[in-house]
């Protein structure tokens, strides 16, 4: 594995409903370690297979997959990855409605073997870098969508990951609220020092990556660099 | 107040496991309530009959008390407990001759159905002991009051030669309301109460003890007795001693010792005890329906969350661990509930009903409680299992796409 690579996926295949359909179809992708990618495609493409195997929520069939060092195809522990190398922000920011933003934040951390004093410290840490230090105590349904994916994104970052996998982080939201969530995404990308994989199939946020993937029938098109924005 | 600010809200903030598992049974209130009803219903069951049949074993345990009577002696073919005297007082002497036997005392049982007793309570009420209600009145030798149990008198006792003076169980003391220094109409006639006991037994705590010739000329049996207590010696064996007097008195006595009476009510508080496990054990079966129920339920609605559980990084094991928990929680609540409703409930209804509050002294022994809190435990974990099974059994990406 080059030592730059922190994915690297070959001939990787997926199938469901005893081989009906073709998930993923011979995936190959290399991603750098702090690279910020977006994943593109229509729909059952196999973007979100692509990523649920990045993430370790599912096992391939066939091919490899090695991500920040670790064979997926091997490893029996796949909690214990997704614990420490992986954060997750859904489209739909997936918060437990009765417990409060800082609760949620803290959720992952329960595996970790972090005391309560350090797991409060870390996650109002995150909490105050999305700008939600004033709503610690709310419950997610009295915020706004915004707000929730900015909880989510905390959530994500809580455990210190390696790679954070975006699945349509602003598919639920205005187009100006996914502005600043992408922002906020890029920004605590390069502050944290993370690898941002993020699935969309929203042209203008997918060109805020330094890589944008098209996924189609499973398999790897093309890799476009898209032109270097002002900010 | 904690208004979403960091500082000040320390306590507030710091988050567990546990408190985790504690808040999650209530995101459905009238769910979990209904839950809760059910596993306290078979919990007040199991805490009320264990609290009413362990205070009845415990009076049985007193009729066995060192220092009173093993054997009772009565005329052939009457009720240990009939009233009026057959025998002749003379008998309780002549048994002293009888090998085995250390002591004995004749006494007179009698029943009053005077209605005088009290201005706010008839004698039909009082100390629940009789057929239809009347007050027991035993006639017994002040000096042998130990023979039937009762080793201290609070105040004095009554003297042998007078006719006014009588002693009081404490049962039918708190029943009639009376205290040392109180008068009570017995047949028509006032009597000063000298003093109060309390020996453990419900019967004789519910009953009035005066001189035995009182009650002889009170009732019209002048020289009969109803009963002979006999004490054995220190090495005698009761039912050698028992048989004995039988065959001494061919036809003419019959003898009960406190074993085998304690034995008589023994077997029919485990009667009772079998029926209150069958019908806690129904409660608890239902109860369990509604724990099951609830938690699938619960499982169902937040699969999704349980799929975001485990995407963070939180292994089978956990998640096993806080539906489990979760239905502890649910039983244990039931538990506290259960117990609080069934206590304050036994207490309730003997107070308000002191011609059963007169015979029941509810008992507090831990293990009915103890065996409760097993039994709500036993059903959390029974309850929760299968839904927590599931849980943790879920496929992250499938739990992820649940709607």
């Amino acid at each position: 594995m080059n030592n730059e690579n922190i994915i690297e996926i070959k001939g990787l295949k997926k199938s469901y409903d005893n081989g009906k359909i073709k998930a993923l179809n011979g995936m190959d992708l290399e991603v750098k370690k702090g690279e910020f990618i977006s994943i593109m495609g229509p729909s059952g493409s196999g973007k979100s297979s692509l990523l649920n195997m990045i993430g370790a929520l599912d096992r391939a069939d066939e091919g490899s997959i090695k991500v920040a060092g670790i064979d997926l195809m091997k490893t029996k522990k796949l909690y214990e990855f997704r614990s420490k190398e992986i954060g997750f922000v859904f489209q739909m920011h997936n918060l437990i409605p009765n417990l409060s933003v800082l609760e949620n934040v803290q959720i992952p951390m329960f595996e970790t073997k972090t005391s309560s004093k350090d797991m409060k410290k870390r996650a109002l840490e995150l909490l105050k870098a999305v700008n939600l230090e004033d709503k610690i105590n709310q419950k997610p349904t009295k915020l706004s969508g915004g707000e929730r994916q900015r909880v989510a994104i905390a959530r994500a970052l809580v455990n210190h990951p390696s790679i954070i996998l975006a699945d349509e982080p602003t598919g639920s939201l205005d187009s100006k609220t996914g502005e600043v969530i992408l922002n906020l995404l890029k920004d605590l990308h390069s502050k944290e020092n993370v690898t941002l994989v993020m699935v969309t199939h929203e042209p203008y946020v997918g060109q805020m990556a330094e890589r944008i993937v098209t996924v189609l029938d499973g398999k790897c098109q093309n890799i476009i660099q898209p032109p270097k924005q002002d900010n | 107040m904690c208004i979403g600010t960091i500082k000040g809200c320390e306590k507030k903030l710091i988050m567990s496991f546990l408190s985790l598992v504690v808040k999650n049974p209530f995101r459905n209130k009238t769910r979990s309530a209904l839950a809760i009803v059910g596993i306290s219903i078979g919990i007040i069951v199991i805490v009320a009959l264990g609290m009413v049949t362990g205070g009845l074993e415990n009076s049985t345990q007193s009729t066995l008390k060192a220092g009173a009577a093993e054997i009772t002696v009565i005329q052939t073919g009457s009720s240990s407990f009939g009233s009026g005297g057959s025998l002749n007082e003379s008998l309780a002497s002549s048994l002293l001759n009888i090998s085995g036997v250390k002591d004995t005392t004749g006494i007179l049982r009698a029943t009053n159905t005077s209605t005088t007793v009290s201005a706010t309570t008839t004698n039909s009420s009082a100390g629940g002991f009789g057929a239809e209600g009347g007050v027991s009145i035993t006639g017994i030798d002040a000096s042998k009051l130990s023979l039937i149990g009762i080793d201290t008198v609070n105040g004095t006792e009554f003297t042998n030669t007078s006719t006014n003076q009588v002693i009081m169980g404490t049962t039918i003391a708190q029943s009639l309301n009376k205290t040392v220094g109180d008068t009570i109409d017995l047949y028509g006639k006032n009597f000063t109460i000298t003093g109060t006991y309390e020996t453990g037994n419900f019967i004789t705590d519910a009953g009035i003890m005066m001189p035995l010739s009182t009650l002889q000329n009170l009732t019209n049996n002048p020289n009969k007795i109803s009963d002979v207590l006999v004490k054995v010696t220190d090495n005698a064996n009761v039912t050698t001693v028992s048989q004995s007097i039988e065959n001494a008195y061919p036809n003419q006595l019959s003898t009960t010792t406190a074993a085998d009476e304690a034995n008589r009510i023994n077997q029919g508080l485990s009667f009772i005890n079998t029926a209150s496990w069958a019908i806690s054990l129904l409660a608890i079966f239902i109860g369990a329906v509604g724990v099951i129920n609830t938690m699938i339920m619960s499982v169902y609605e937040r699969t999704r969350e349980i799929g975001v559980l485990k995407a963070v990084g939180w292994r089978d094991r956990r998640i096993l661990g806080m539906i489990l928990g979760e239905s502890i929680v649910l039983t244990l609540l039931a538990f506290v509930i259960g117990t609080i409703v069934a206590v304050v409930g036994v207490e309730l209804i003997l107070t308000l009903s002191p011609s059963v509050g007169g015979i029941i002294k509810p008992s507090f022994a831990y293990d009915i409680f103890l065996r409760a809190f097993v039994v709500a435990f036993l059903v959390g974990v029974i309850g929760g299992l299968y839904p927590a099974y599931r849980a943790s059994r879920l496929s992250p990406t499938e739990a992820l796409r649940y709607e």
